[in-house]
Order: C-alpha cells, then structure tokens, then sequence
C-alpha cells in the first residue's frame, strides 16, 4: 500500500557504517571460510576472488535497491516532483542518488581490479592481503557516503509520513493568510483533525481530508497560511502551498477574516488573492468570508468594502459567508464548491471523447409499450408494516445467527440450521418424518406421485372393462398356435442353414491356412481308387490286376533285399563298434527276413541303424582321426582372460621408490 | 432497500443465493451469517430456504425462476427436490429441466412476466421455461454475452445490465422487457451483474464491495426508495460522469 498515491513504499537506508556491517556480515555468512596453505593454488584464488566477487555483488544489489525505490522526480505527477523539490530541494536529491550511483560503479571498478590482481597471486598469503585490500577499499569507498544515506533516510521517513494525497481525484483546496480559520473549516468539514491553534503558522504542511458528497468521495487539502510576498522569498511552509495551488485541479477556497483577528488587514488580505489569482486560472474559486459571528460582509465600512469588491469584481468568484465557530453557512460553503468543481470538471469531460464510453451509464432506456397488458409489481402486503430490522432493538427478531452465537458461546456444541423447522405441509407433525431414500432397492422418488391411488383405480377401470368385452378370453388360441409352430419352424430351418453355410465356409479358410498336397502326391490306396472308379461307372479290373502284378514283384525285390542283408550282418556280428552296444544286444533279437517286425503284444521292436552316421563319408581310420582332431580344435575353450598362457601373470609395484625415497613432503606429487 | 452482504468472504452474493418475490433460496454454509442477513429483510414475508442444489452451493447459478415457478437443472437430487417441494408454497410450480445447459441461472434472466435466455437453450426447455414461470420467452444476448442470466439483474420494475450494452442495445431490451433499464456495475466495478445483485420488487442484495454510488443506482434503478429511476438517474448524472469518466 502505498502512502502517497503515485509513490511506493521505500526501504529503510542503513547508515554507512551499518551498511558495511551488514555488507561484510553476508560475505562471511554466505562465502566457504575454510582455507589451507597446502591447498592448490587456484583454488585458494578462487576462494578469495569469490569474496571480492561477493562483498561487490551485495554492495552492489544494496545500493541498486535504493537507486530504483527512491522516485524519478521527473516521472511523478507535477505536483509530487515539485511537492518534493519544495520539501527536499531538487539538486540536494539529486546529488545525493548520484553519488550513491558512483559509490556502486567505483565498488564495481576495485572488484574488478582486485580481482585481476588475485590471478596473479601466489601464495595463500598474498591472495588474503589482496582480498583485504579489496574489501578495505570497497569499505573505504562507502564511508564516504555517510552523508548522502543519512540525508536519504531522512527524506524517506518524510516521504512515508506525507499525506495521500491524489492529484486526480475531486480536491477542494484551501488557502488563505495564516489564521483565518482554514484547519477549523477543514476539521468541521471532514474527519481529519487538524491541529487548531491562535497562532500564525499552527498548520506547517499540507494535510487531507476525506468526505462524501453526492455519492462522490472528496479529497480536501488544508495548505499552511500564504504571506504576501514575491515567491523567491517565501519559505518552504508557504512553498507547499503555492506548489498545490499551482498544480492540482481542484476548487480553490480563499479564506477571508473580515474581524482582522488574525492580525492581517482585509487590504493585506484582498492584495494576497490578487497576487496569487494567476494560480486560480481553470479553476472554480470560491470567496470564504470566514468568522461572520464577528463581522459580516455587510457590516463592513466603506474603504475595506472597496477591497474586497476589487475581488468580488471579477464574476467567476463566489462568495460564500460562513462561520466555523458558529457552524454557520459551514455546509453551504461546502455544497457551493462541491458543486461548482462538480460543474466544472463535468464540463471539462464532456469536451473530451471519454464521454462516449460512458454515454450508456447515465442513460434510463425507458421502454416502449408493445402491448396493452398492465406489468405490475408485486409487493406483499406484509412488506409495506414490516418492522425494520434493528440491531439495536431489544424485541428484535431472534435470527438463526443468533441462536449459533448462543450456542458457540454456551459451549453447548456445533449448531446445525435447521432446515425442516419452514416446512409448508398440510400437517404440521409430518415435518420430520423419516423418509427412506431407498427401500427394497427402489428410488422411493420413482414412486411419489400425488395421483397414484387415481391413477390406479383408472388402471383397474380399464381392466375390468377389458375383461367385460371378453378381451381376454381365448378361441383363437389354436390358430395363433398353428401358425406359431410354422413361425418356429422356418426360424429353425434358417438357422440350421444359416449354420452349414457357416461351416462350409469356415472349413474352407481352414483349409487355405494348410499345406496342400498335390493330388498326384497324394497316396490313395487300391481299394480307395476301385470303389472310386466303380462309382463313377468305370471297370477297375485291368487296374486291380495289373496292381497285384505290381505288388507282387515289389514284395519279391523286398525279400531280396532283406536275406542280403541278414547275411551281411551275420558276417560283421564280430567286430561291431561298442556305440552300437543297444543295437547289438537287439540283434540277437531281431526280427529274422519274413518275419513281421512287432513283438506279440505288437508294439514295434526298434531297430538299430544300420550304419554309423559319425563314419559317414569317411574312406579310412586316418581319416576319421583327422575330423576328430579338427572337431576338437573347432569347439575349444575360449581364452577369456587374454593371457599368452598360465605363465603370462603381472605383478604391480607396489610401493614404487620414486614416490617414497627422496624428500618430498605430503600432497607434492600425484601417484596416477 | 438495498443491503451489502458477502457470502464467506466471497462478495458474488448472487451465485449463492437466488431472489425472487415469493421466496429465497441461499446455500448452506458453515455458520448462518449470510441466511440471517436475508432472514433479518425477508422473515415472515416469503419463505427463506437453505437449500443445495445437485450438491453444490452455487444455488443462485444453477436455478432460475419467479413468483409463480422454479426451474432446477437436471443434476438436482431428488432428495432436495423433496426438500424444496416441502418448504415452497404451492402456488410455486417446480420443475426440474434436462438441459445441456445445465446452470440454468446463467442462461435464464426473469421477472414474473418476460424472460431473456441464452440464444442456444432447447426449444423444448423454452416451453417448460415459458409454461413453468408464466412468462414470456425471448433469445437474446446482452453486450454480445450469451449468458444473459450472469450479465443482468431484473425486477418487474427495473433492470440492471452490463456496463457496456449500448444505448440502442438498452432500447431494445427494455422495449422487450417492459421495464426501465440502466447499465451499471455492481462490487465496485464488476460487469457480472447476476453474480453480484439479487433483487426483486422490494429489497436488493448486493456483493459486500459495493459503493454508494452503485448502491445509488441500484435503488433508484429497481425504485426500492419509491422513486422513478428517470428522476433519479438525471439527479446523479454529474456524480456518475465523474465517477466513470
């Protein structure tokens, strides 16, 4: 929140030797302290170029800090820049910002050197006397500001205590000779409270007060008394003002004290308005005649009416009478000026274009008929002798809050409103009937219906009445049977249909996933083929017999075939391979030529092979040895561990003399 | 009469609570502060019910409706139904609607005669609307805003609309409505009208941040002081020039 409109809240400015404290205390709070001499070098550099960094990074963000929240006098509204060149003199302000702007630029420029310096700096020794140089210079260079960061403190704990004053909003402005009764106007008028005292001078800055009139918030401004003097003699009191009257847009109140009690003649009085009216230009100016329970305008004498109708010649002045001790023509002076700066700055708005934007605002749209029905209002009668609620009244009505106020206040509990206590029921003890939500797993709401006994007599009405006409009674039962069972019937036959198209269709997307083979491939047996031929109408006689010859000499070349072998095997029984060991046990058992090969209970008997697959292809033993060999070699263990062989083993050093013998101390050499 | 209030430290008054001249409905809070503000106005004159509506409290949004009716959204339970059939005088028709535009106080503004809707509400929740409330249905919108429930606040003897509906615009709406209209706004400088002002032929409630030059406005606007708004508003017309421009 800001205390003055147009300036924002400041931060207090240490004092330079406070400043440096807390500047120096945030380097050592928040930069590493541990260093050793053993260290490396750029890394005791590091730690000490980090300092100097630091202690200029903060000094720097300090003074930046207050750089930009003390205000730009040329940035503000007229009247605050010249409110505080009165009050705090322009060129001191000024000066003082800027030597603190050089304070931080002279900060930044020793970092910077210093920090060039400790590049170069050899030893933790060296770098510590470089970084206190450093920091001894910075601290040195803030010293020097110890005058313009008090004269900053001093202005800002002023700035925070001067009035909000607005230079926009609605301003009555009061002036006048000291003593003629301006803060006790502004006291009966507002809420302020003005110190009012019988002396010259009691009001010694400008102060505001706030008041409603016509719905509008106002803003009026109690200036300390004006002598009548040229302005390069006026002193900072009656600068501020002059420096009101010359820039706020407001209504100017010219207070006047006809009984001359306040130590000023009315000719005084009457020259001051005329040396300040060209302030008055553009704006509504009202002649306060003050202290009228003394002296009226009317019982003025004829030389001192003179001076004041040199004034009142000019027709933009009003005059207003008015006495702040009686009270009287106090509100008049106020309306009349209320009412003329009202006038004036509407008159102002409406030659500029804002106007437009509120055209809409300050418009009534008052309908036009579009037909001849009569849109009453509805207000109950009850409303028009309802007694006006009051706090205050002991026979109030009790509301709800205030039975939870009892209640919280009692301790007895958590008040619930209650919500059932209004219920519009035909019977009152119905109120707080339990209805269940859901009963029998149905929504009771489902089945609320105000005419349900109605509408279930009509329900059985129309029963009866069906059954009366013989709606229900059943000849033509049979009939509807018949054709029912036909229904079925086709419904039936479809979807027996319905499911071999099914099939079909789905036996035929089985058989495209399969692998078919050729029908030429295909084995068919003789018989297969006969019946096939005989269905077709063909005689497979010829086929049938010339088959049977087939198969005779087949078997024949078979039996052949078997008795060579049985005799080949007989010869080489002796010097059979011990791998064959199963076959060989077999063999005695084996099945002699003729013989089908199943035992009696038919299981087949198995049969060693005949010859051995590893000796396959191989003319002789040498041979054979030599596949071996290359076998083995082929499928060898890998040498995972990259050694040439067992023999291949390396033992580091493990304490090598070139690190231990000679004098060297600890942290010089790195063993990598 | 026209009082300030605020419902929680919220000053959208008119979202918790719904104003109308044959009852009140306001939301159920944590103390009864906001309840006995209208209950201290409006006791023993209409029926002033603490009610929610679908389980929330934003009871004044959800609903529309007037002397002879009031329309709740689909998302009602139907529990609160009950409980709002139980405390509403008979005379009141309740109706719960199936709209896709469920914040029925949003798109519907009314008084007990003419009603303004969002231009895209059903046909057939206009017919409910126009049979419900006997009123007069109209599709418009208000400043170009098509929830003209939120942009404007009507009693049957005045209206308050958006601050930036144009001249012709409150012409048009007026000769529409039948009653008076100004453009204005409500908890110093808000444009959501419905949010912050329920009214109805006697009282007016508005949002806790509203100034006495809104307050003006409001009373003359709906004549809660007995005066015509014309007068009044011409009374006014420096203060608000100033106060606006």
């Amino acid at each position: 929140m800001s205390s003055v409109a147009g300036l924002q809240r400041i931060a207090p400015v240490p004092t330079s030797s406070d400043f440096i404290d807390i500047v120096l205390n945030a380097t050592m709070r928040k930069t590493p302290t541990v260093i050793h001499k053993n260290f490396k070098i750029s890394r005791i550099r590091n730690f000490y170029m980090r300092k100097v960094k630091f202690t200029q990074d903060t000094f720097d963000e300090k003074l930046g800090k207050i750089i930009s929240e003390f205000p730009v006098l040329d940035n503000l509204h007229p009247f605050l820049s010249s409110l505080l060149n009165v009050l705090y003199d322009k060129n001191h302000y000024k000066l003082a910002l800027g030597q603190i702007n050089t304070a931080r630029h002279l900060i930044s420029q020793v970092s910077k050197d210093y920090n060039r310096l400790l590049k170069f700096g050899d030893s933790l020794y060296r770098c510590k006397q470089l970084k206190k140089a450093a920091l001894g210079r910075m601290a040195t260079i803030m010293r020097r500001q110890k005058d313009p960061l008090a004269y900053l403190e001093q202005v800002r704990q002023h700035i925070s205590r001067l009035p909000a004053i607005d230079p926009n909003t609605r301003t009555l402005l009061i002036c006048g000779y000291p003593n003629v009764g301006k803060s006790s106007f502004v006291n009966k008028i507002t809420r302020a409270d003005v110190d009012v005292q019988p002396y010259a001078f009691t009001t010694k800055s400008l102060f505001v007060g706030h008041m409603d009139y016509k719905y509008l918030r106002w803003q009026v401004i109690d200036t300390p008394g004006v002598l009548d003097h040229p302005l390069e003699e006026m002193n900072t009191i009656e600068m501020q003002s002059i420096t009101a009257l010359a820039h706020l847009r407001s209504a100017v109140l010219y207070f006047m004290d006809l009984s001359e009690q306040c130590g000023y003649t009315i000719e005084a009085q009457c020259k001051l308005f005329h040396s300040i009216k060209p302030l008055f230009t553009n704006k509504p100016t009202i002649l306060v005649i003050n202290k009228i329970d003394i002296v009226r305008l009317a019982d003025l004498s004829p030389e001192n009416r003179a001076f004041v109708d040199t004034i009142l010649s000019d027709k933009s002045v009003i005059v207003v009478e008015a006495s702040t001790y009686s009270e009287e023509g106090v509100m008049d002076v106020r309306n009349v000026a209320c009412d003329a700066l009202l006038a004036h700055r509407v008159e102002q708005k409406l030659k500029g274009n804002r106007i437009e934007l509120v055209a809409n605002k300050i418009h009534v749209a008052v309908p036009q008929k579009r037909d001849d029905l009569e849109r009453k209002p509805f207000i109950p009668d009850t409303v028009k002798h309802k007694v006006k609620y009051d706090k205050e009244d002991p026979n109030r009505r009790r509301l709800q809050r205030d039975e939870e106020q009892e209640m919280e206040l009692s301790g007895m509990g958590i008040y619930s409103a209650d919500t059932k206590k209004d219920y519009i029921l035909a019977d009152d003890s119905w109120k707080y009937d339990k209805i269940p939500e859901f009963l029998n797993g149905k929504n009771i709401a489902d089945f609320i219906d105000p005419d349900i006994a109605e509408k279930l007599d009509a329900l059985e009405r129309e029963e009866e009445a069906l059954e009366a006409q013989g709606f229900y009674e059943s000849d033509e039962s049979e009939m509807l049977d018949s054709d029912e069972e036909e229904f079925r019937d086709a419904a039936a036959q479809i979807e027996k249909k319905k499911a071999s198209i099914k099939k079909i269709s789905q036996e035929k997307n089985h058989l495209q996933n399969r692998p078919i083979i050729p029908r030429k491939k295909k084995h068919v047996t003789l018989s297969e083929f006969t019946t096939g031929m005989r269905k077709s109408g063909h005689d497979p006689l010829v086929l049938e017999k010339r088959a049977a010859r087939l198969m005779e000499k087949k078997k024949e070349a078979w039996e052949a075939a078997e008795a060579r072998d049985a005799a080949a095997e007989a010869a080489v029984e002796g010097d059979m391979d011990v791998d064959m060991d199963e076959g060989v046990v077999e063999d005695s058992s084996r099945p002699s030529k003729g013989k089908p090969i199943r035992t009696k209970s038919g299981m087949a008997v198995s049969r060693a092979p005949r010859s051995n697959r590893q000796m396959a292809g191989l003319a002789t033993i040498g041979q054979s040895d030599k596949a071996n060999e290359l076998r083995d070699f082929a499928q060898r263990l890998p040498n995972r561990l990259a050694k040439a062989s067992e023999s291949d083993r390396h033992v580091p050093i493990t304490r090598p003399k070139w690190m231990l013998a000679g004098k060297r101390k600890g942290g010089k050499t790195d063993r990598r | 009469m026209a009082v300030r209030t605020q419902f929680e430290n919220s000053t959208d008054i008119g979202v918790f609570s719904k104003l109308t001249n044959a009852y009140c409905l306001t939301a159920l809070a944590s103390s009864t502060n906001f309840y006995s503000v209208f209950e201290s106005e409006l006791a023993d004159v209409i029926p002033i019910v603490h009610t929610t509506i679908g389980g929330t409290r934003i009871v004044g949004r959800l609903t529309a409706g007037n002397r002879h009716g009031l329309l709740v959204p689909s998302t009602t339970t139907d529990q609160e139904l009950q409980h709002l059939r139980n405390s509403l005088p008979p005379s009141v028709a309740i109706q719960r609607i199936e709209e896709r535009l469920s914040a029925l106080g949003n798109v519907i503004a009314c008084n007990d005669y003419v009603a303004l809707v969002h231009p895209d509400i059903d046909r057939e929740t206009e017919e409910i609307i126009a049979d419900t409330l006997k009123v007069e249905v109209f599709r418009q919108t208000v400043a170009s805003n098509v929830l003209v429930g939120s942009y404007c606040a009507l009693s049957n003897q005045g209206g308050l609309v958006h601050p930036k509906t144009s001249r012709s615009e409150l012409d048009e709406l007026s000769s529409l409505l039948q009653v008076p209209l100004v453009a204005g706004t409500v908890n110093r400088g808000s444009e959501v009208i419905g949010a912050g002002l329920v009214v109805n032929d006697w009282c007016a409630f508005t949002g806790l941040d509203t100034t006495a030059t809104e307050i003006s406005v409001i009373e003359a606007t709906f004549r809660l002081q007995g005066q015509t708004s014309a007068a009044v508003i011409n009374e006014m017309r420096d203060s608000l020039i100033d106060h606006y421009a």
